[in-house]
């Protein structure tokens, strides 16, 4: 039986999915790129100046496996810190 | 609000910089300060650290502009752990975003100053005039969220047009501003709901981890 957070985690988990898949699909077949809005107004404003493009100092994962395996690594350290926090701290609260 | 490396011109760079060390270091004192006088601040901190890096690098779909973005969770977190301490995770996240594409080194300190300072305090000074008000406190939360979200892109924004447009700074702050809000708004809908949602919560299930009783009102046994 699961218990009270992982239920909430596990709806909270399928309900971002499903918020990401459909908007990114409603997006695309409306003909959109779906670019994110920092690179396009970034761009924008680097072409209004003379010798200004966007560069990168460090080696990112995202370059070497992709956006999505690459945020999903991101997410799940995130979410396994935030998760081990959280339980942590609000058990304290069911043993006070 | 994640401006690149080679975007801002060096002395920019500098500038930004300069601004944000003292906001750091403020920061870094009051984690000390906090960590010694409660026991759950620490883990707290954490928590939030690792809430504000994915919150803030974590693209969202918006299918109506054909465009994703992301919100910032800095105003959630100051509330829950303080603005100045939020600095410092904002800061923290920020250098790690630079791996996942987002951002860059030399433009970490701009980048600083628009979601970690900029949107933090924005959002936190509208939290603590709604509270004054009487507020609710989840819609005082959700406000800061919104308009702390709103205020991180407006900085953005500035940070371009003063260092790539230096003789035109108002109306190329208005085209990159007006850029960035039709994606954003929707974003910032969203902060406002997962701010009040998260700090109604904390302040209903564990009070004694909201920030007035954080430091020196409660003790630990």
């Amino acid at each position: 039986m699961l218990d009270r957070f992982t239920k909430t985690a596990l709806v909270l988990m399928v309900v971002l999915t499903a918020i990401f898949i459909v908007g990114a699909y409603l997006g695309y077949i409306g003909g959109h790129e779906m670019e994110g809005t920092d690179a396009i107004v970034e761009e924008h404003a680097a072409s209004t100046a003379v010798n200004v493009e966007a560069t990168s100092s460090v080696p990112a994962i995202t370059d070497m496996v992709g956006e999505p395996l690459g945020f999903t690594i991101a997410g799940i350290v995130a979410g396994f810190i935030v998760g081990y926090l959280w339980t942590g701290l609000f058990r304290r609260e069911e043993n006070a | 609000m994640h401006i690149s490396d080679g975007i801002l011109t060096p002395e920019w760079c500098l500038v930004w910089f300069a601004i944000a060390i003292p906001f750091i270091a403020i920061g870094v004192w009051q984690m000390k300060r906090g960590t010694k006088e409660n026991a759950s601040y620490l883990p707290m901190l954490a928590m939030m650290g690792a809430a504000v890096f994915i919150i803030s690098v974590w693209h969202i779909p918006v299918p109506v502009t054909g465009s994703c973005s992301h919100p910032i969770g800095t105003p959630m977190s100051a509330i829950i752990v303080g603005p100045f301490p939020t600095v410092v995770l904002s800061t923290i996240a920020l250098f790690f975003h630079t791996f996942f594409g987002h951002g860059g080194l030399t433009t970490l300190g701009a980048n600083t100053v628009s979601m970690g300072i900029t949107g933090t305090f924005g959002g936190y000074l509208i939290y603590v005039l709604l509270r004054k008000i009487n507020s609710p406190l989840w819609v005082a939360a959700g406000m800061a969220g919104f308009v702390g979200d709103i205020l991180c892109y407006l900085a953005a924004a500035l940070e371009l047009a003063l260092s790539l447009n230096p003789g035109s700074v108002l109306s190329h702050w208005a085209i990159y501003s007006l850029g960035y809000m039709p994606t954003q708004l929707p974003l910032a809908v969203a902060e406002f709901v997962f701010s009040a949602g998260i700090v109604q919560y904390i302040a209903d299930r564990r009070p004694d981890l909201m920030l007035g009783k954080l430091w020196g009102e409660v003790t630990d046994a």
